[in-house]
């Protein structure tokens, strides 16, 4: 159970303020409701640059982190194909060095060349180390346009290419700031040692001065249903062979989401969970074996994602998946369901650990429509039965809505 | 007129408030140290053992002791385990390193009734049964075969090695063969001599009422394991720094590692040295960060640490750079070290980091398993919240000519090793 106390300035920014006296600190966390799926498709993967780009001075302040680290702060951000986070903590008594900072950077950035310049070479490193230059990172790069055909989520938030970032011009950077960063598309919450009474006197005094702009309605083409099985192999020197099967789902808002949330808890929650036990355990089809539903805020996907035992055959691996998914639409028994649902209770206790991550549990669901939802999970979860959980699995989990990646490795050829 | 030119005030930090562990004592003299804080009904109990990789013939024994526990005792296998842990959404953490060994059963006070039980049936009498050994060492292997084709991964253990030969836990270099030495004879002979007769202490973190903190001692009570606190001697090679260049075709990023043999938190240095290593490569507007990666783009993340144990320490900087750019990369990285022994740090970056320091240790007691952590460190280490008070206080007193000594003393060119992966 998170309190909350919630609030909107003039210029529709949205603040929700969790007050706790017994941290001497306070997380600050901004939530911009922008992402990847916002991009232009040749023009993928801006979203992140831009999110580096809001550290690199903004129109007051030429350095972000200096004053913060100063002021005992720190920050990160990371984004997402649906939206931008950032977020610092910050000792409460410098609480105020905080506002400084991000209001200055929501009323406009700096835009430098310099800094585009350096911020698109960290961009391609980060592009290098994590996708290119290790066994298997680009396997995402290549699913998701193998189960997306029209909607933008068939980029990952790094983008389609490395040319994408090296070919971003200042100007197409202040346009998107334009467009997307503005008081009415964030939310600002304030968890720890601060009262709503303060907060009320900080953002007025920091944020209302900021204008709102006139947000586009956003227009996403809609993915198609898929009507048969899409396959894709890629042949690479990687040590071993991996299975990726990407189910299309329901988007984070809709009512279903609950049930398709339980369902890759069934398939794969804990070692005791069905594909575990049955491929790694009992068969060792597979060393390891896991399944989970991406949330996002449009149509979503299903994915499990397996290696696969040296010597099995990659299509023997992926036949025994259907099996124990066709054995799963059988029935799932209460103690089954019992076992999920408790395991979801302690997940979200687990969740709400720190101010940082209570600051975003509020930010985040505010963004699904209400901070409240964060308190509503656990009964929601708990009025899932076992038939929504199986009507999902008959319309999700079947063949032709499956887009199917076997990583091979050559050294088996 | 708003002034969004001039930062706010600032308040410099004042005193540090620790809210302290309760220390107690089981009935065969295991410390027992309690944190119990929050809001969550979560639970957290680790039961720490002297049973890390310096204990084993050889690491993979440690780790393998550590993960294979809970996959079967007695009359049970390791899926009916799983299932009595799962069904109540709790589990079970493992963790090997080279002085300790830790099982953590991680659960809800509405559910510690029903699965505390579950962490003595483990630990009373694991099977190891050869099944579950094939099916550990196959996945140990397959991590291994990723791994090798990871630079990073690639530059620790050639560095690591470099350090600390082949004769020490930590510079082993394990290949897929080694898992081959997994059997139940070796891992029954090694849980019996350093999980039965070395359980160093229990910590445990989260909202517990007396009835249940009751429950958790009679638990670990009844397994009936013996306590120790010993420290053990570790023979150490006196080895010369190595550079070494290891190639790694078709890679589009070359991994950097540099760094020596260093000291542990009881060093007089060691707080001296803390700081120096956080100017240099330990925050985000660290020196190598600001150079390497904000100035001139060679990578995506670079940074220095130390890493201790309760005997030894060790320094490093590590990063990943561009393919094209690592002579520039290693150059800018030598010429950030030297200019710490060479100039004094202005009292302007003095202070950031001074206050940065503080704001980060509040950080890492916010919440109560952080905080737990915190006193578990302590205490394995056989000191006391006192140490984190004179780190403070010595954070408020450190000159820029001590930092400047400390890096004279211990940033000599000649005494780095360094490594390099990449094509």
């Amino acid at each position: 159970m998170i309190n909350f106390e919630k609030f909107e300035l003039a210029n529709g920014l949205k603040v929700i303020v969790h007050e706790d006296k017994s941290t001497p600190l306070v997380a600050m966390n901004i939530l911009y409701m922008v992402g990847a799926r916002d991009e232009d498709p040749d023009q993928t993967g801006f979203a992140h640059l831009f999110e580096h780009l809001m550290f690199g001075g903004s129109i007051n302040i030429p350095s972000y982190d200096e004053p913060l680290q100063k002021a005992g702060g720190e920050n990160n951000a990371f984004t997402n194909n649906d939206f931008t986070n950032y977020y610092l903590t910050i000792p409460a008594a410098n609480l105020e060095t905080g506002f400084w900072l991000e209001s200055d950077r929501m009323l406009s950035l700096a835009f430098t060349e310099k800094s585009l310049e350096v911020q698109k070479n960290v961009v391609i490193e980060e592009f290098r180390q994590r996708y290119l230059n290790q066994p298997y990172g680009d396997a995402w790069l290549k699913l998701r346009p193998l189960a997306y055909k029209v909607h933008p989520y068939q980029w990952a938030t790094i983008g389609k290419e490395v040319a994408h970032i090296e070919n971003a011009s200042l100007q197409d950077v202040k346009n998107f700031f334009k467009k997307w960063y503005a008081p009415n598309n964030a939310i600002l919450t304030l968890s720890g040692n601060c009262s709503l009474e303060r907060a009320k006197e900080l953002c007025k005094k920091w944020f209302e001065p900021i204008h709102s702009v006139n947000l586009i309605e956003r227009n996403l083409p809609k993915e198609p249903i898929q009507t048969e099985m899409r396959r894709l192999e890629i042949s690479a020197d990687v040590p071993s062979n991996q299975l990726y099967l990407a189910f299309h789902c329901c988007s984070r808002y809709d009512n279903d989401f609950y049930a398709t949330d339980l369902l890759s808890d069934v398939l794969s929650r804990g070692k005791s969970s069905r594909l575990y036990q049955q491929l790694v355990k009992d068969k060792k089809l597979f060393t390891d074996i896991g399944a989970y539903m991406l949330g996002d805020l449009d149509n979503s996907l299903i994915l499990i994602e397996g290696k696969i035992s040296d010597g099995v055959n990659p299509k023997e691996a992926e036949d025994a998946v259907f099996d124990v998914i066709e054995e799963l639409k059988k029935g799932i028994s209460d103690k089954e369901l019992e076992k999920i649902k408790n395991k979801t209770y302690s997940t979200l206790l687990f969740s709400e650990m720190s101010i940082a991550s209570k600051a975003l549990n509020l930010a985040y669901y505010e963004m699904l429509g209400d901070a409240d939802l964060a308190n509503q999970q656990e009964t929601i979860y708990n009025s899932i039965e076992s038939s929504d959980i199986l009507s999902i699995a008959n319309s999700v989990l079947i063949k032709e809505n499956c887009s199917v990646l076997t990583y091979l490795s050559n050294h088996h050829a | 007129m708003l002034n969004r030119i001039n930062a706010p005030e600032l308040t410099i930090p004042g005193n540090l408030h620790i809210t302290d562990a309760i220390i107690g004592k089981l009935s065969n003299g295991t410390p027992y140290i309690t944190t119990n804080s929050g809001t969550q009904e979560v639970i957290k109990i680790d039961l720490v053992f002297e049973a890390g990789s310096a204990y084993s013939t050889h690491p993979i024994i440690a780790s393998g002791c550590n993960s294979l526990i809970e996959e079967g005792s007695g009359k049970l296998n390791s899926a009916e385990i799983s299932e009595m842990l799962d069904q109540y959404g709790a589990y079970f953490g493992t963790e090997s390193g080279n002085d300790f060994a830790t099982i953590s059963l991680y659960t809800t006070g509405k559910f510690i009734h029903q699965t505390l039980p579950v962490l003595k049936i483990i630990l009373t009498e694991p099977t190891f049964s050869q099944e579950e050994i094939d099916t550990y060492s196959m996945q140990c292997k397959q991590r291994l075969a990723v791994n090798m084709n990871k630079v990073d991964f690639l530059a620790r253990r050639n560095f690591l090695n470099a350090l600390y030969g082949d004769n020490h836990p930590l510079g082993i270099i394990t290949e897929a063969s080694d898992f081959d030495k997994l059997n139940k004879e070796s891992l029954l002979s090694f849980y019996d001599k350093n999980y039965r007769n070395k359980l160093r202490a229990v910590v445990v973190a989260g909202k517990t009422n007396t009835v249940q903190e009751e429950e958790i001692k009679q638990v670990i009570n009844n397994l009936n394991f013996q306590h120790s606190n010993a420290n053990y001697n570790t023979h150490i090679d006196i080895l010369k720094p190595k550079n070494l260049s290891i190639s790694k075709k078709d890679s589009v990023q070359a991994a950097i590692r540099i760094g020596k043999k260093m000291f542990n938190r009881k060093h007089e240095d060691y707080f001296d040295f803390t700081i120096l290593n956080t100017i240099l490569g330990g925050y985000f507007g660290s020196r190598l960060m600001s150079n390497i990666r904000e100035d001139k783009g060679f990578t995506y993340g670079i940074g220095s640490g130390l890493a201790t144990d309760i005997n030894d320490g060790y320094f490093f900087i590590s990063t990943e750079v561009g393919a094209s750019v690592v002579n520039e990369a290693l150059k800018e990285i030598y010429f950030e070290v030297e200019r710490l022994q060479n100039e004094i740090v202005p009292e302007e970056e003095l202070n950031l980091v001074k206050n940065y320091l503080f704001g980060s240790f509040q950080r890492s007691i916010d919440g109560v398993f952080a905080l737990s952590d915190r006193h578990k460190t302590l205490h394995l280490n056989n000191l006391t919240s006192e140490h984190y008070l004179n780190y403070i206080n010595r954070l408020k007193s450190i000159t820029a000519d001590d930092i400047r000594m400390c890096a004279q003393k211990h940033f000599e060119k000649s005494s780095f090793n360094e490594v390099v992966v990449g094509p």
